[in-house]
């Protein structure tokens, strides 16, 4: 799965571990989503959208 | 560091503190107590904050984010897999009586040990294989 967090993050200016502390994960785990290494949960996919009040399917899409 | 893993901290150093405590003050008591009852007890004082440590694991692992419970979760099961693949090779290897036996307590208190020694080893290339894909 692909997604846009580095870019919706960086364009607000916060660090992975302001966007880690937003969401309540950890850096780790924001940077895994980020480099495509962790595909999120359901949960986790729709507490991002919320976050940047975006749709889930504008901000993670499916890998080839 | 997170809430969760401060807790952990917390939880985890106390309990290995009495752990030590009480093996120390086990054994040296055993060496004078008669009896089969009060020895069982005796013998049995450390093991209670290790029920301990393990509780604090589990409310680690249940209470850390998604990612960070997967590489938990992956590790206890390749660590697992490890451990019980040794000791059945070793028990094979007793079997067939080409290395010499030891007592059986002293194959049975290594358990833990080697079970929490290999989720350590594997946890730091799990975390390692998560950050180099």
């Amino acid at each position: 799965m692909n997604n846009r967090l580095r870019e919706l993050r960086t364009a607000l200016g916060w660090s992975q571990a302001d966007l880690g502390e937003k969401l309540d994960v950890s850096r780790q785990t924001v940077n895994a989503v980020e480099t495509g290494k962790y595909d999120p949960s359901l949960p986790l996919a729709f507490k991002i959208a919320k976050l940047f009040e975006l749709p889930i399917e504008s901000i993670f899409t499916p890998g080839e | 560091m997170r809430a969760v893993h401060k807790r952990y901290l917390r939880e985890f150093f106390p309990a290995m503190l009495a752990y030590v405590i009480l093996l120390f003050l086990s054994v040296g008591w055993l060496k004078t107590l008669e009896g089969n009852l009060a020895r069982t007890l005796v013998t049995l004082l450390p093991v209670l904050p290790i029920a301990f440590v393990i509780r604090a694991m589990v409310r680690v692992i249940r209470d850390q984010d998604e990612f960070e419970r997967r590489i938990d979760l992956e590790s206890i099961a390749i660590a697992g897999g490890i451990g019980a693949f040794g000791f059945f090779t070793y028990g094979m290897l007793l079997n067939a009586r080409v290395i010499a036996a030891p007592p059986a307590e002293a194959v049975a208190i290594w358990v833990l040990p080697v079970l929490l020694g290999c989720f350590g080893v594997v946890k730091c290339a799990v975390r390692l294989y998560y950050r180099a894909r």
